[in-house]
């Protein structure tokens, strides 16, 4: 069939009549439609002087026969499905589809679709239909490839406006779809680069924090992926490079016993751009509110939190009942605080000191002293900090902070500040970059619908609401959209939808899709979307091309998880990276003499520092112990041999 | 063929306002209400045909009519008319009648109008015009059709005109209605059987089409006002089960060509009358009746699926015949 030839007609009926945002049209039994397609209509008659043009998306189909009841057909083949091959005719039989209108040209007066010609539409009928003219002109070109609509041999690519998706006009991102197809993660992955490579430059530039929450999704965005033929065509047609991410810094904090990083991606050949992610105290209690539940921390408790962050935290203090002078700057500190004025409560047999009560600061010490014990791997007693690099954020970097194996209470802790440091230096503009996307999976879990209002979800709600006035934009993902906090979802101008779970949609929210929509949805493949962006006024279906990054399972698979090792095995991964010099034996050789502790804060100092000598700062780190020096041996004195004679010898 | 009515449209309206515009004191008529077929049109008769096939009229079953089910036909012919009484004049009824007729072609199982003459549809006043004042002449206005008239008071072949009686009037309407549709269907076949070889199923008689003697027209006619068997003959007739036909006999009407035909039982007679499933075959006349008889029959049965429900005439009808008259309800 011809591109110019019609591909059908619309008819309308009283009982199915067409409307300005819907109409109705059949085509032949063998035309290339389906729902999804995008068709335009050519009125017959002018408007104002105007053949009209309308777009519109099918989004219902139907298909009957002249049959008037399915026993008519029975008994045509006297029972007999077999016999029905047979029949020298096929039944008159209809495709007849229902469209929802995308856009009408021209735009005023707003009118029912009139009757006309159908046509496929093209890629300039697409751009057209949905309204993306107006964001792909030439000086003006915001348009960030989605993906590619395919449809009857029109290849047409999908752009999302970048005011539209990051900001200033509507921003944030969506994505729902069932686990395990890897639709999300792949999306969000290959969405990030399209936008590093079509972003445009005068608005500045743009990094991503990506929260790894789960698996090994995001561990390999730095090393090549394999794609396939019909992916680099896509990626040709989509322009953008099918290259991994030249730019990725990845962030975890240490295991419990503090040897190894707490992540998938902790094989020694990938060490050289991960960077231990650790905290003391001063940033831990600027979020104590994140670990420390409202039936925990009373106005009591509180008070002398506040009283401890004013007063003791950085800062010379004394008290008469104190038996030295505090300068708490760790945990350690802080219990040897807590431990000197308990110890001086009990000498003066008071129940107070400073007005808060013995109990109210037994229940805070042993809340606080709890957290580096939750939190093992994070917040370090020493108070040793190792952040990303707020302030020097890098363009087209992405940060992936692997909070995956964590305990949920370290998770929050390290959401809650790394948003909370990005919003603060985003508002003074100092952040590095200009516009900056956060990535978070599980929704479900972080921002839920019900349940508590945590600190987690009133930081989600806020970068939702308010964050694309900062340039921080939130790309969010979950498995049941309807079970995230409407106004986390309600926020994001821009939703994808991969493959559906029937339940999901059958839920109140996806009462706006037709039920064939929902039927496709329910159906999709591996790499394609359904889209909904400000400027489409139905949803469009796109296809996407693999990441061209290494996905978590083959990752996983070539570069396997390093279980716990020795000490001097830890140290030498650690510092090998930043002096391929170093030896097992020379690590051995400098930390035989100190204790466990001493050594991981010694190696921690120099990550933190990564100075040019590495050997010479690590071993710096050490307190000067004198080697022991055999004692010589004292010279026995000889012993007498007894006389010959004598009567008492043997 | 398949007679319809129904209200007045947009097309019917305005060739009335064009007729009353000609000829004063014409009333409309509310609803535009149909006439049915005259039941007095041709009476019931029997009458006996000479055979062509044996001495008697014997039973025949029809050889392996399931075995290949595959049918011979390219195409079907059928017309249909609609005749409506649109308005009044003293009296006589102001008829308005819309016929047409089409070809409908099968491709790959699936049914596609004919393009060797595309279909028609023509619409015309079938008026008494001796009963009526002569129409004024009023030029037509720029955009309108020109206002088709017949009249449908024409002597018969007697000599003798309708009577000037309203039913008499609506009788002779119908029948001109039926000449005209007939006529057009007539049209069809010809050019049919002018450009093409493939047999054409034609729903009714041929031995009224003008090239009747061409092989690919084969006519199945599913009404039997006139039996063509007497007697014996007409029981053996009547006996026939499903798959078998009868000895091939000839018919000869007056003024028509002569052609072969025989009665063929399409679908299984049991807990039904007579006349269930029973059709009767014209063919052109041929030297090998017999196994023409045979390979046609077998392709009328394999016709008869998939069922021509829900019109009310499923038990003789073809589907090809059935699609027909949806085309033409659709177009006219």
């Amino acid at each position: 069939m011809s591109r110019l030839e019609a591909l059908g007609r619309v008819v309308a009926t009283e009982r199915k009549p067409n409307t300005p945002h819907e109409f109705h049209f059949w085509t032949a039994i063998d035309s290339p439609v389906g729902i999804g397609t995008i068709v335009r209509v050519d009125g017959a008659q002018p408007v104002d002087g105007q053949i009209p043009h309308i777009y519109g998306i099918i989004v219902e189909g139907f298909s009957y026969t002249d049959l008037q009841t399915p026993l008519h057909d029975v008994m045509s083949h006297d029972g007999s499905p077999t016999q029905a091959g047979f029949a020298s005719t096929e039944r008159a039989e209809i495709r007849l589809y229902t469209a929802a209108v995308l856009r009408q040209i021209p735009e005023d007066p707003l009118q029912p679709v009139p009757m006309g010609q159908v046509f496929l539409a093209e890629e300039e009928d697409v751009q057209v239909a949905l309204r993306m003219d107006g964001y792909l002109r030439d000086g003006a070109h915001t348009g960030i490839p989605i993906g590619v609509y395919r449809a009857g041999g029109t290849d047409a690519v999908i752009y999302l406006d970048a005011d539209f998706l990051l900001g200033p006009e509507a921003a944030h991102l969506n994505i729902t779809g069932v686990s395990g197809l890897a639709t999300k993660t792949s999306a969000v992955e290959w969405l990030l680069a399209s936008i590093f490579e079509h972003f445009p430059e005068d608005k500045g530039s743009i990094a991503a924090v990506c929260f790894n929450v789960k698996g090994p999704d995001l561990c390999y965005l730095d090393q090549p992926g394999r794609i396939e033929a019909s992916d680099e065509q896509l990626y040709e047609k989509l322009e953008v490079d099918p290259k991994p991410f030249q730019s990725v810094e990845y962030f975890a904090p240490y295991t419990a016993k503090g040897l190894t990083l707490n992540t998938f991606r902790n094989n020694e050949a990938l060490l050289d751009n991960i960077t231990p992610l650790t905290w003391g105290l001063r940033e831990v209690l600027q979020f104590a509110e994140v670990l420390l539940n409202k039936d925990d921390v009373d106005a009591k408790a509180d008070a002398l939190i506040d009283f401890i962050k004013e007063n003791i935290i950085d800062k010379e203090f004394s008290d008469p009942i104190l038996q030295k002078k505090h300068m708490v700057q760790s945990f350690a500190d802080l219990d040897a605080w807590f431990r000197d004025v308990l110890q001086g409560m009990e000498r003066k047999d008071g129940d107070s000191w400073r007005t808060h009560h013995v109990a109210t600061i037994r229940k805070v010490r042993n809340r606080l002293s709890n957290i580096s014990t939750r939190c093992a791997g994070l917040v370090t007693d020493s108070g040793a900090v190792s952040d990303l690099p707020f302030g020097s954020f890098g363009d087209r970097t992405v940060y992936v902070v692997d909070v995956a194996n964590l305990e949920e209470d370290a998770q929050d802790l390290i959401f809650a500040r790394i948003v909370s440091k990005l919003r603060e230096h985003l508002e003074r503009r100092d952040l590095g970059v200009k516009h900056l996307i956060v990535f978070v999976d599980e929704l479900n879990k972080y921002a839920p619908g019900d349940g508590a209002d945590t600190y987690v979800r009133k930081m989600l709600l806020d970068i939702a609401e308010r964050g694309r006035y900062l340039g921080l934009v939130l790309f969010g993902a979950q498995q049941f959209r309807s079970q995230v906090h409407r106004r986390v979802v309600g926020n994001s101008g821009t939703a994808l939808f991969g493959r559906m779970d029937p339940d999901e949609l059958s839920t109140p929210g996806y009462a706006v899709l037709s039920p064939a929509t929902r039927t496709k949805l329910a159906t999709l493949e591996k790499g394609q979307l359904m889209v909904r962006h400000p400027h489409f006024t139905q949803p469009i279906f796109v296809r996407f091309p693999r990441p061209s990054v290494m996905q978590g399972r083959e990752g996983s698979e070539r570069y396997p998880q390093s279980s716990e090792v020795s000490i001097e095995s830890a140290v030498l991964r650690g510092l090998r990276p930043l002096d391929p010099s170093i030896t097992l034996t020379w690590v051995q050789d400098i930390t035989a003499l100190y204790t466990e502790q001493e050594v991981i804060r010694a190696r921690n100092a120099t990550l933190l520092a990564r100075p040019t000598d590495v050997k010479a700062y690590f071993t710096a780190q050490f307190r000067k112990i004198i080697p022991a020096q055999p004692a010589p041996r004292p010279m026995a004195a000889t012993i007498r041999s007894a006389p010959e004679n004598d009567p008492y010898g043997f | 063929m398949r007679a319809t009515s129904s209200g007045r449209d947009v097309a019917s309206q305005a060739a009335l306002r064009m007729l009353m515009a000609r000829l004063p004191g014409v009333t409309a008529v509310d609803g535009a209400p149909s006439i049915e077929p005259p039941a007095s049109g041709d009476p019931p008769t029997v009458q006996t045909a000479e055979l062509v096939e044996g001495s008697s009229m014997q039973v025949i079953k029809v050889p392996d009519p399931e075995a290949d089910a595959q049918s011979g036909f390219a195409a079907f012919l059928d017309g249909a008319q609609q005749v409506q009484v649109m308005g009044d004049h003293a009296g006589i009824p102001i008829v308005y009648g819309t016929v047409s007729a089409a070809v409908r072609l099968r491709v790959n199982r699936r049914m596609v109008t004919w393009e060797g003459l595309p279909p028609r549809v023509k619409r015309s006043f079938f008026l008494p015009r001796r009963y009526l004042p002569p129409l004024s002449e009023v030029p037509s206005l720029v955009g309108e059709s020109q206002l088709e008239v017949v009249d449908s008071a024409k002597a018969n072949k007697n000599g003798s005109f309708p009577i000037m009686h309203p039913t008499a009037l609506l009788d002779s309407a119908f029948r001109a209605v039926n000449e005209m549709r007939e006529q057009l269907e007539h049209e069809f076949a010809e050019a049919w059987c002018a450009s093409e070889k493939a047999p054409l199923f034609i729903d009714g008689g041929i031995s009224g089409i003008p090239n009747a003697s061409s092989s690919c027209a084969v006519g199945v006619v599913k009404s039997h006002r006139t039996l063509f068997a007497e007697g014996d003959a007409l029981r053996t007739v009547f006996r026939l089960s499903k798959g078998e036909r009868s000895s091939v006999f000839r018919v000869s009407p007056r003024s028509r060509s002569t052609v072969y035909s025989w009665y063929l039982r399409v679908r299984d007679v049991s807990h039904h009358d007579s006349m269930w499933g029973l059709v009767r075959v014209e063919i052109a006349r041929c030297d090998r009746p017999t196994e023409r008889a045979d390979e046609i029959s077998r392709w009328v049965i394999a016709e008869m699926s998939p069922l021509s429900l829900p019109d009310g005439r499923w038990d003789k009808m073809a589907y090809g015949i059935r699609d027909c008259e949806e085309f033409l309800r659709a177009i006219s």
